[in-house]
């Protein structure tokens, strides 16, 4: 019995383990409240668009347009941080492009990133 | 009367098993009871691969929303529509009367494959109760 409780026990714990490791992104939503209030703001926004650009998903801040979380993270860093940025995200991109645009923004030094989803 | 010389005595080290596989027990017990909490909260999503933000001590988020690849909502082993999710996140708000809905913090599961358009449905849902943030979950790339 003390053979099975043990191999039991080896069990659970491996299983434990072996469950992937998982982290979180914590971006703001933009609400209806903060909708109001942005409109008083003086900072322009710096908005993210993650969308189809032809026939492939990428993202486009301002004119240029990135096809890889690297270029965006990298063109990100130069902008100023006070602001924060938006992440308008359109609803035929895959959910794995919309988290790459906030984990780009978040690795470039954003404190104050939102998630806005694209009409 | 005979005694027993310190030659005839038996010195043997004697082991206590008893509380040993009470605490083995009570050892699996928590692992079955994690592991079967986990399964229930935790759909099996493939989360996109992200690093995250590499808290120390993340928060645990009340309330676990998962978005299957197909789009589907599911929570705590149920599926709901966007009005089910609704009445969900507004007994959330109210289980919590001290802290306002900005401040109520969820975590958000949804498969990468998935299109954002049901993940952009939620937040959509979730903008209208005034919750200011919601957390989105990632797999650590190994």
């Amino acid at each position: 019995m003390i053979d099975v409780t043990f191999l039991l026990l080896l069990y659970f714990m491996v299983t434990t383990v072996l469950a992937k490791p998982e982290d979180r992104l914590s971006p703001t939503l933009h609400t209806q409240r903060d909708s109001a209030v942005s409109s008083a703001s003086d900072f322009q926004p710096q908005i993210v668009e993650v969308m189809r650009i032809g026939d492939a998903p990428g993202y486009r801040l301002g004119a240029s347009i990135f096809r890889d979380k690297a270029a965006l993270t990298a063109a990100l860093r130069g902008l100023p941080k006070a602001p924060g940025v938006f992440i308008n995200v359109h609803d035929d991109v895959d959910v794995a492009y919309a988290v790459a645009a906030v984990q780009a923004a978040r690795d470039a030094g954003f404190e104050q990133v939102t998630y806005v989803p694209a009409k | 009367m005979r005694f027993v010389t310190a030659r005839e005595r038996k010195r043997t080290l004697d082991i206590e098993v008893t509380p040993m596989i009470d605490v083995v027990f009570l050892l699996i017990i928590f692992f079955m009871t994690t592991a079967q909490f986990a399964r229930m909260t935790r759909a099996e999503l493939a989360l996109p691969l992200e690093l995250g933000e590499q808290e120390a001590a993340p928060q645990e988020a009340g309330l676990v929303i998962n978005i299957t690849r197909e789009g589907e909502i599911i929570v705590s082993d149920q599926s709901f529509d966007l009005a089910g999710l609704e009445q969900l996140v507004r007994e959330e708000i109210q289980l919590h009367p001290d802290s306002p809905p900005q401040q109520l913090k969820l975590l958000i599961r949804a498969d990468r494959n998935a299109e954002s358009a049901r993940l952009n449905e939620v937040v959509r849902l979730l903008q209208s109760l005034d919750v200011g943030s919601a957390r989105l979950a990632t797999e650590v790339p190994r």
